[in-house]
């Protein structure tokens, strides 16, 4: 084995698991300590589809519920996105780096650097899961909270196995292909399509047994929280795993390596088609260097485009879906706590708009608008800097301030863009439904919806101009970002702290009801507010410190 | 300020924490001549471009460019002059024409007959992406991009790198030419034979410290020789040091290489009256040894 190589791998990355995984543990501890205060009775009351959704046994309490809602969801996403990134990047992350050359000038086989890639990434899985299985112990010690007879090892060894499934999918993508964004990317779109189909499929009358093509069935078939390892579903997962790592050998043996080069993208192929050319030229050569601003919404270009596809076509499936199981959602729905529905927004899921903003505007959309704004916030200026372009740009003779407006108008457009899509797509769904939903509340949600995304995105526009520095704002953005959202979601189930939720910015999206209510002008303006005070904050950093060099 | 001054520091100063980049730079550059600025790795060279440039600010001390101040009208001055950074980076998913658009587009125009006939010189493809580009042909591009406003002042770090010296040659002129219309060029390297071939004047950096300006001219004028000598027996080392001007003697056994700048007469005196000279080669020492010369001395003053 390649003890270099899996080193330097294993070194590369291990900040980025250990912070995931605090940053979990964090949110563990703040959800349990919530339910902790809050009656909970209600919940054991709950029906069995909705307990099972939500990964909670039979007899509802603090623990279960937090490893439920924490762990077991978004635990489970975020160990499987580190793992599906780190896949991605073994061999086609070396590849767009320009650094393959260089490791297997070095006596070392393909197969061989392969393998040290493989075993990093189960080691740092491996790491990831243990911490959070240690936080998971540690967290209920603090709190004095009684686990039960949860089996919180067999869901961390769930944890583990579906984690690793992407990872080695996404490796083995990156080793056929050669290209990291699309393993990456591809197998984050399979990931969040496992999840919401196994999550939703077994509602659809006639869909029910569908969710088993998902591999994501398979680490919550069960519910090994409540009974234990699964070990046929392991299994499965485990030799899915191994069937994709001997892939991904066989892959990078047979083709040729790319060297440090570009990705040739549609667009590209079209410039050099002889039909197409003059238009695609038009638009894509002298179009995208019109303006700095041009430039940044190209560069972001397949960014954007993925997530307004997403906002477009799930908000109008979710019209018709509606339809589908609107009997099964009635049912229930009346039973359902206040303290429950706190954490979708109060949203009432029977009604068309309850249904929109519990399975859309509360969670997905908000995450994917801010992922684009905080993705070009964070790359506007510290990106610049660490590709050491910033140097030649400021070369012409523009101010260090016009480079950030234009940058910021770019971010802003693409938060409308996304807005506009989400508003469309809701119009649409409920249009093709016949839902008969206020155009004004969608419009009016929508607005809010890009007005917090723009808060996000000058948010990492502000810590990259005063950081210069794209992980720093990256991170910072995402971490706070997750912060406010589980804040806004859980303080107001306590009721000596329910007034806080007001300082989160996720308070000023959904709290005014805009679906039914329309346009909340007053919390519209704090949104601005915010984003125009970030922004502030950045010309006034950007303007005073030294740029940076390097990455 | 004078018309006459494209550069002009004062008592330029940048600390980072404790690492002293640049202390206390003076330095004036006339337009309309080539200025050498050379210096090893990590001497200052880039530091004192981007400081100039706005990019990073100074501890302490001013700098004017074309008679304006380097800090206040940064964006005038961009207006006026063509940079090229060193360790160029540019955008991978551009084409090199797509580049030279986006920074025409900044400006606000440009002569592309110009650009054309530039990139005819160099041998460049502006139609290949900057990332599938080798870096010689990527500096290409961005040489292009610096020259494509015709500047009033050119300023490059180390432009040369990757170029083949067909191309080289082809950029010296192009920066004479420059010098020739009575604009700046303001040349970073440590390729010392580059500078050596077009600058009219050299200044030269160490440890962030300006160790001496000189024209090109003078610096050779200096006369230093290196100086050759086979004797019949073996010598002693301390019989040249004697000698007014003598520099860098290396004795191995029957033979002398020395570094000397003074009277020939008196040295040959000197030594003929002791040893046999059975053979005895000279030339004109190149700017390299001068170079390694000032750096020395810089040493032994310190």
């Amino acid at each position: 084995m390649l003890a270099n190589v899996f080193t330097k791998t294993v070194l590369d990355r291990w900040k980025g698991v250990a912070i995931a995984a605090g940053s979990l543990g964090l949110m563990l501890l703040f959800g349990m300590a919530v339910y902790r205060d809050v009656d909970l009775s209600v919940y054991s009351n709950l029906p069995e589809a909705m307990r099972s959704l939500m990964n909670i046994g039979e007899n509802a309490d603090a623990s279960g519920l937090a490893y439920g809602a924490i762990y077991s969801s978004y635990g489970a996403l975020t160990l499987a996105s580190l793992a599906l990134s780190m896949g991605a990047a073994s061999i086609a992350g070396e590849e767009r780096n320009g650094t393959i050359g260089l490791l297997l000038g070095n006596p070392r086989s393909r197969t061989q650097v392969l393998l040290s890639k493989m075993a990093s990434t189960v080691v740092l899985v491996a790491a990831g899961t243990l911490l959070l299985w240690g936080l998971g112990r540690v967290v209920p010690e603090i709190l004095s909270v009684d686990i039960g007879g949860r089996q919180i090892e067999a869901l961390m060894v769930h944890m583990f196995v579906i984690a690793l499934f992407h990872g080695f999918l996404a490796l083995a993508i990156g080793a056929w292909t050669g290209k990291r964004g699309l393993a990456s990317g591809a197998t984050a779109g399979f990931m969040v399509l496992s999840f919401f189909a196994v999550g939703l499929l077994p509602f659809v009358e006639g869909f029910e047994s569908v969710a088993k093509v998902f591999p994501w069935h398979y680490y919550e078939a069960g519910t090994p929280l409540v009974n234990g390892i699964q070990w046929g579903n392991l299994g499965l997962l485990l030799g899915l795993s191994a069937v994709l790592g001997a892939v991904a050998l066989v892959g990078l043996e047979r083709r040729d390596l790319r060297g440090h080069g570009v990705a040739v993208t549609l667009i590209d192929r079209l410039r050099e088609n002889r039909f197409t050319k003059k238009v695609i030229e038009r638009l894509a050569g002298s179009a995208r260097v019109s303006s700095v601003s041009a430039k940044a919404l190209s560069d972001h270009q397949t960014l954007l485009i993925s997530v307004g596809y997403i906002a477009l076509l799930m908000s109008a499936v979710m019209g018709p879906f509606f339809l589908l199981i609107d009997d099964v959602l009635k049912d229930f729905v009346d039973q359902l706590p206040e303290g429950l529905l706190a954490m979708v927004g109060y949203a009432d899921m029977s009604t068309p708009e309850g249904w929109f903003q519990g399975e859309m505007f509360s969670l997905t959309l908000p995450i994917a608008a801010i992922a684009v704004t905080a993705v070009m916030g964070s790359k506007a200026l510290a990106g610049e800097e660490a590709n050491r372009t910033m140097g030649l740009l400021l070369t012409n003779p523009i101010g260090r301030t016009r480079v950030l407006f234009e940058k910021t108008t770019a971010m802003v457009i693409a938060a409308v863009v996304v807005g506009i899509l989400s508003f469309v797509g809701t119009a649409l769904g409920s249009l093709i439904a016949g839902l008969g939903m206020s155009m004004a509340g969608i419009a009016a949600t929508c607005v809010l919806l890009t007005l917090l995304s723009i808060v996000f995105g000058a948010l990492a526009l502000a810590l990259g101009a005063a950081t210069g520095r794209t992980r720093i704002a990256m991170f910072g953005t995402a971490g706070l970002a997750l912060a406010f959202l589980v804040l806004n979601a859980y303080l107001p189930l306590s009721d000596s702290l329910a007034g806080l939720a007001r300082w989160t910015p996720f308070y000023y999206y959904l709290t005014s009801d805009p679906f039914n209510t329309g346009m909340h002008w007053g919390h519209a303006g704090v949104l601005a507010a915010i984003a125009v005070v970030l922004i502030g904050v950045a010309v006034f950093a950007f303007e005073r410190r030294d740029l940076r060099q390097t990455g | 300020m004078n018309d006459q001054i494209a550069i002009h520091i004062e008592g330029l100063t940048k600390h980072y924490g404790d690492v002293h980049a640049l202390v206390d730079l003076d330095l004036d550059v006339s337009r309309g001549e080539i200025f050498g600025f050379l210096g090893p790795n990590g001497a200052g060279k880039t530091t004192t471009i981007r400081t100039i440039l706005d990019e990073i600010r100074p501890t302490a001390g001013s700098a004017s460019i074309l008679g304006l101040d380097a800090r206040e009208a940064s964006v005038e001055i961009r207006k006026h002059i063509g940079y090229v950074p060193g360790d160029l980076a540019m955008y991978p998913n551009l084409t090199g024409k797509d580049t030279l658009t986006y920074f025409s587009n900044l400006r606000g125009g440009v002569d592309w007959d110009y650009v054309d006939h530039l990139a005819d010189r160099l041998d460049a493809d502006l139609t290949k992406k900057v990332g599938d580009l080798s870096s010689g042909n990527r500096q290409k591009v961005g040489l292009i991009q610096a020259f494509m406003n015709r500047p009033d002042l050119l300023i490059m770090d180390e432009p040369s790198s990757g170029l083949d010296p067909l191309v080289q040659r082809e950029f010296q002129a192009m920066m004479r030419e420059v010098a020739a219309e009575g604009r700046t060029v303001f040349l970073s390297s440590h390729t010392l034979s580059e500078v050596q071939r077009v600058a009219d004047r050299v200044g030269i950096i160490r440890h962030g410290r300006l160790v001496a300006v000189e024209t090109v001219t003078a610096l050779r004028s200096k006369a230093m020789r290196r100086i050759e000598f086979e004797f019949a027996s073996p010598v002693d080392p301390d019989v040249f040091r004697s000698v007014e001007g003598v520099r860098d003697v290396e004795v191995t056994n029957h033979h002398a290489v020395l570094s000397f700048d003074g009277t020939i007469d008196a040295l040959l005196r000197t030594i003929s009256d002791r040893y046999d000279i059975v053979d005895i080669t000279t030339r004109e020492a190149d700017l390299e040894e001068i170079f390694l010369t000032y750096y020395r001395d810089e040493e032994v003053t310190a």
